[in-house]
């Protein structure tokens, strides 16, 4: 085979398909990113998103075909190589996901610890993305105790704060206000700037139309 | 490495206080208990052991011996197997102890005009003379020589004792292991939903590229200083009730030959190692069990 290897392209699916028993969440997917995209993935709910950003990072295993993230072939690595492949992912959710018992500042930071960065590279690098996502002057606080949209900005400098190559986002605003839905999209448009890859699921058709962004549209679990 | 896995876990013992308290005094609480029986049952043994070796023959002596058939008597005795130390008690020692015992109603013995009272010879046994047919045969023997008129050992007595003695000491045994094992259990247990509690949190910190190292050294830190804290914490709890009631019975002024003991030292460490030793345990199946690690 001769396929155009398309030297900038940072993940390439092949024929992926998943199937939760006999249920089958995604279909023959094939799809290039290149570096620095930014893309909607879109589709009614339950059309295999959340199915399709999870095989990226490994949190499922696919059924069949193949995924290659930024060189990684990841029905080859094995279990030690898991978190290296995560490491180059920024993810964040519909629900954040953020450690209830943990600070503000510490679930950041966590990020750098996992990676082996020293307690004192860590401080200015977490108070720098706290600051860039405005939410600097409640690093101590807890997340029971923040509003939705507030929560969202830390999961982002969760996610930025290690500077991956790939950030994905899972219905990011879906359980947002409008303004802070719009924030958020903001701080997501200023990661992509800084060279990172930011691939975004939504079903939110509003958000498509207003932004430019290339759109893969999936449909029961198959491309559209 | 580890430094940091114990800085990390410091970090969450602090985060998730709550969890731990809770954890950490449901630990506690199983050690005192177990080890409130083991106090129990090791005092109450040693109270029959020591009550057991108070008991002695009593060879009461014909009327009239002399001397040197006395000393000769006294020297057989005395080579007899079994036999730590014999004293001669005179029928007027034995009565003055008598009038001093009776005290306010010695009265009663002004009546006699004699002292009723043999001589007698008091045989303490040696440690290797405590079973029941190893005294009754050495009784035997003594009652068998010439001068004496009598054996007294409290036979009866002594007979219905062994029996409780060793049903005493099955009985503490089987409670303490009980004990044991229900302990073991509940530590176990309570290390199991700590981690149970925490799995979407681990779940997290997986997400964005831990290993598994990273994820276990904490937890298994964490799990150990909770069988330690609770293993401390019972065997204070259990000294502050010993020293809090303990003096209220003063037991030594009733039983001169018995004081009631704390646990040993050793037997302390024992139970805090275990209690740690648990913890670790508990957090390994756990981890397999909740983390899939
Ligand atoms: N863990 C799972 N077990 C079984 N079925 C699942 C699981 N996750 C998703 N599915 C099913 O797979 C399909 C795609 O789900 P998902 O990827 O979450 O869709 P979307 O994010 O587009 O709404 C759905 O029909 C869903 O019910
Ligand atoms: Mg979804």
């Amino acid at each position: 085979m001769y396929a155009v290897q398309g030297n900038n392209s940072i993940i390439r699916m092949f024929h992926v398909s998943k199937w939760y028993g006999k249920m089958v969440a995604l279909s023959d997917v094939t799809l290039n990113v290149c570096q620095n995209e930014f893309i909607f993935v879109t589709g009614p709910s339950g059309a295999g998103k959340s199915t399709m950003i999870k095989l990226l990072y490994m949190g499922e295993t696919v059924s069949s075909g193949s995924i290659l993230v930024d060189g990684m072939n990841l029905a080859r690595i094995s279990k030690k190589q898991i978190p290296m492949l995560r490491r180059k992912f920024g993810v964040i959710f519909q629900d954040f996901k953020l450690i209830p018992t943990k600070t503000v500042f510490q679930n950041v930071s966590l990020v750098l610890e996992v990676a082996g960065f020293k307690p004192k590279e860590i401080y200015p690098l977490v108070m720098d993305v706290l600051e860039r996502v405005g939410i600097e002057d409640r690093s101590e606080e807890f997340p029971p105790v923040l509003s939705g949209g507030e929560k969202q900005r830390v999961a982002i400098a969760r996610a930025m704060v290690g500077t991956p190559k790939i950030v994905l986002a899972d219905e990011p605003t879906g359980s947002l206000d409008p303004d802070s839905a719009a924030h958020i999209f903001q701080l997501l448009r200023s990661v992509h700037e800084r060279g990172a890859t930011v691939i975004i699921a939504t079903h939110d058709q509003q958000m498509i139309n207003n932004h430019h962004g290339r759109v893969v549209r999936l449909v029961k679990g198959r491309m559209a | 490495m580890l430094i940091f896995a114990a800085r990390r876990a410091l970090t969450d013992i602090v985060n998730n206080k709550f969890l731990h308290i809770v954890s950490i005094v449901t630990i506690a609480l199983s050690v005192f208990i177990v080890s409130a029986f083991s106090l129990f049952f090791n005092n109450a043994t040693d109270f029959l052991d020591a009550w057991r070796k108070g008991v002695r023959i009593i060879a009461y002596m014909s009327n009239n011996v002399a001397e040197p058939q006395r000393t000769e008597l006294m020297e057989t005795i005395r080579n007899s197997s079994g036999v730590a130390a014999i004293e001669f008690i005179s029928k007027d020692d034995a009565y003055n102890d008598l009038k001093e015992k009776i005290g306010q109603q010695s009265s009663l013995l002004d009546g006699l005009d004699k002292n009723p009272l043999p001589d007698s010879l008091e045989i303490t046994l040696a440690d290797s003379c405590r079973k029941l047919e190893d005294i009754e045969e050495l009784s035997q023997n003594i009652g068998g020589l010439p001068y004496v008129a009598d054996v007294e050992y409290a036979q009866k007595w002594l007979h219905r004792f062994n029996g409780i003695y060793n049903l005493f000491k099955v009985t503490g045994l089987v409670l303490v292991s009980i004990f044991f094992i229900a302990t073991l259990l509940i530590i176990a247990n309570t290390i199991r939903l700590t981690m149970y509690s925490r799995r979407e949190e681990i779940e997290i910190i997986r997400i964005i590229g831990a290993d598994e190292e990273f994820i276990k050294y904490p937890l298994f830190f964490e799990a150990v200083a909770q069988g330690f804290l609770g293993g401390v914490a019972g065997i204070l709890m259990l000294y502050l009730a010993f020293v809090l009631t303990v003096p209220n019975f003063a037991p030594e002024t009733v039983f001169s030959f018995f004081e009631i003991r704390f646990i040993s030292v050793k037997f302390s460490l024992a139970i805090v190692l275990c209690s740690m030793m648990i913890g670790w345990v508990g957090c390994f199946f756990s981890i397999r069990k909740f983390l899939k690690l």
